[in-house]
């Protein structure tokens, strides 16, 4: 079997669509020049740049000059987060503990620079508490971060209602968002959600890898991360790819040519997927929110009575490619710390399966593995004492 | 990560698993919160003490079905007395090695083959119930893995000192701050040691 023939972890990297990569071809080649003024080599590439900015920014209702590209969202949460606190200086800062480790790591190293950090708690769904986000607001909170869409569970954040309580402060509250799930996934307008920087990355939605863009709105002042030359932008000095940009416009372009369409596509995906599981393989339950709450290319379920590494290794022998919160498939042998922070069990953790689906997931795709998870769940189960003490108290 | 071609096997392929009817003796060590869990069955001949028939039961990931699989296929036919000196390392030397990461995973199968045996001498009259002392502590640590050398943290001088006192277990274990795998060790020692009624608190101390 093919590695990767069936890949259902899009929400680490995705397939490069074959328009961006076409896209990017006259840059690798005849177009491969640097941003510059007074002559023709220089001033086409700025015409090429600000094409790009325009169409990343349309797709968040921003304006092109709020657009800096970065290596990918990694880097734009670290611009922003780091920019944003060597501007601030000192202050009270809060993020929940479900958020994405670019957040969390980085909310450490804040404490480290002497901001306060409040870690708010999330529901069972992984939905951030909006009455204890209003509790934890203080005169001296400057900044609040979230992840959009849940990096593991799916499930969306109420942007709008935490927009309205971070403008009710009578301080101002910076407002960043980390949207590498979100963006594609959603209509993410930054004026909607008085978003002042947010994150989103090239390779979630079909575009090249090593590249992503840091929305920052207008008059928001950062400090100086990253120093050096500035070539094709100012917050990211030095070398950038245009290639690389070139490949991001388009797969935005294919996905914001009709964003409700893409959505709706990857929810009857996702939707088949759930069904399918539910009526195949008992003792499964759904991980995060159920239905419109949740971003249309995430299921996330636990199986209980066996262990995820494995399931995801039998599942490898027939080229499927999914994702497991198991301690035993992650680096530091920890359970996964959204799932055990919304109140999953050991077994629920170590037994979560999380399926990311894309653009190019077909039925058929998904149909294969059902039957093959279906398989793998029986005969594991078969070999585990706890679902063999289950059946026992059943009879 | 990699896992030899002979772990793949007796993952994919498992050999003497199932539940066995009727056994002579069986234990189950690990926790489901641990992450795994394994049941060893046990059939054995009273007439030469050997072990007849041996299956088993695991939760858990590739490495830890891999190793019961091959630490059944090691102690079956072998008499109780060649089976007890069954460890961790025969079983990881069988399957062509683990990755140090995934050691600790091989240890909880031989562990309970052990306890297995145990548990049939003790039940025929064999042994005692052995008591509880400070040797009973150092060989669980024995059992617990560094999981970034894939070694046990006895053999690698992590243990500097253990005691033991009205319920007390004393552990100073050398281990940095900065380690990022102190907590997971910290985690294993409490797993190993707490399921002793014995024991009633635990405190290890750091450099």
């Amino acid at each position: 079997m093919k590695p990767g023939n069936i890949y259902l972890d899009n929400c680490v990297s995705s397939k490069l669509a074959p328009e961006a990569l076409e896209a990017m071809i006259p840059y690798f080649s005849e177009k491969f020049w640097y941003p510059g003024s007074f002559v023709s080599t220089g001033e086409s590439a700025n015409d090429s740049l600000a094409a790009f900015s325009s169409v990343i920014a349309a797709s968040m209702g921003a304006m092109p000059e709020e657009i800096h590209f970065t290596s990918g969202g990694t880097l734009a949460n670290n611009i922003a987060i780091k920019g944003l606190a060597a501007s601030l200086k000192r202050g009270h800062v809060i993020v929940s503990v479900v958020d994405y480790p670019d957040l969390l790591t980085n909310a450490a190293w804040l404490e480290k620079q002497g901001f306060e950090v409040s870690y708010l708690g999330a529901d069972k769904e992984a939905r951030i508490d909006l009455n204890k986000l209003k509790a934890e607001i203080r005169p001296d909170t400057v900044l609040f971060m979230t992840t959009a869409v849940n990096h593991v569970v799916g499930t969306i954040q109420p942007l709008k209602e935490i927009h309205e309580i971070l403008k009710s402060a009578a301080n101002k509250i910076f407002f960043h968002v980390d949207a590498g799930q979100a963006y594609g996934k959603m209509p993410l307008n930054v004026n909607d959600f008085g978003i002042d920087t947010m994150s989103v990355s090239a390779h979630k939605i079909h575009g090249p890898q090593g590249i992503g863009a840091l929305y920052v709105r207008k008059g928001t002042k950062l400090g100086q991360f990253i120093h050096g030359v500035k070539r094709v932008d100012g917050l990211q000095t030095g070398g950038l790819s245009i290639a690389l940009i070139a490949g991001f416009a388009k797969a935005v372009e294919l996905v914001f040519a009709d964003l409700d369409a893409s959505i709706r596509h990857l929810r009857e995906l996702s939707d088949y997927l759930l069904e399918g599981l539910k009526k195949r393989i008992p003792y499964i339950a759904l991980n995060g929110a159920p239905g419109l709450s949740r971003a249309p290319h995430n299921v996330n379920i636990s199986i209980d009575y066996i262990e995820g590494e494995a399931i995801t290794m039998m599942l490898d022998m027939h080229g499927i490619t999914v994702a497991t919160g198991s301690a035993c498939a992650s680096q530091g042998l920890k359970a996964n710390y959204v799932l055990m922070a919304i109140g999953k069990n050991h077994v629920q953790s170590h037994g979560s399966m999380k399926f990311t689906l894309s653009r190019y997931t077909t039925k058929e795709d998904l149909d294969f593995t059902i039957d093959k998870l279906a398989e793998i769940t029986e005969e594991l189960r078969s070999r585990s004492p706890l679902y063999n003490a289950l059946k026992k108290q059943e009879i | 990560m990699q896992y030899s071609q002979k772990v793949l096997d007796h993952f994919m392929h498992p050999h003497n698993v199932g539940k066995m009817e009727n056994p002579d003796a069986s234990a189950t060590e690990g926790s489901p919160s641990c992450g795994d869990q394994v049941t060893v069955y046990l059939k054995v001949n009273k007439d030469d003490m050997t072990i007849e028939d041996i299956s088993f039961l695991s939760y858990g990931c590739a490495s830890n079905i891999a190793t019961a699989s091959i630490i059944t296929d090691l102690a079956k036919g072998k008499s109780l007395e060649d089976a007890k000196k069954i460890t961790w390392r025969d079983a990881m030397e069988a399957l062509d090695g683990l990755p140090p990461v995934k050691v600790h995973c091989s240890v909880l199968a031989a562990d309970t083959l052990q306890t297995a045996i145990s548990n049939y001498e003790i039940a025929n009259g064999l042994k005692e119930v052995p008591n509880f002392s400070k040797d009973t502590i150092l060989d669980e640590l024995k059992k617990i893995i560094y999981p970034q050398v894939g070694e046990d943290i006895v053999s690698l001088k992590m243990v500097k000192y253990v005691g033991f006192s009205d319920g007390e277990v004393l552990i100073d274990l050398n281990i940095m701050s900065f380690d990022t795998w102190r907590e997971n060790v910290v985690e294993e020692i409490h797993e190993h040691l707490e399921k002793y009624p014995e024991v009633k608190n635990i405190q290890i101390n750091f450099p």
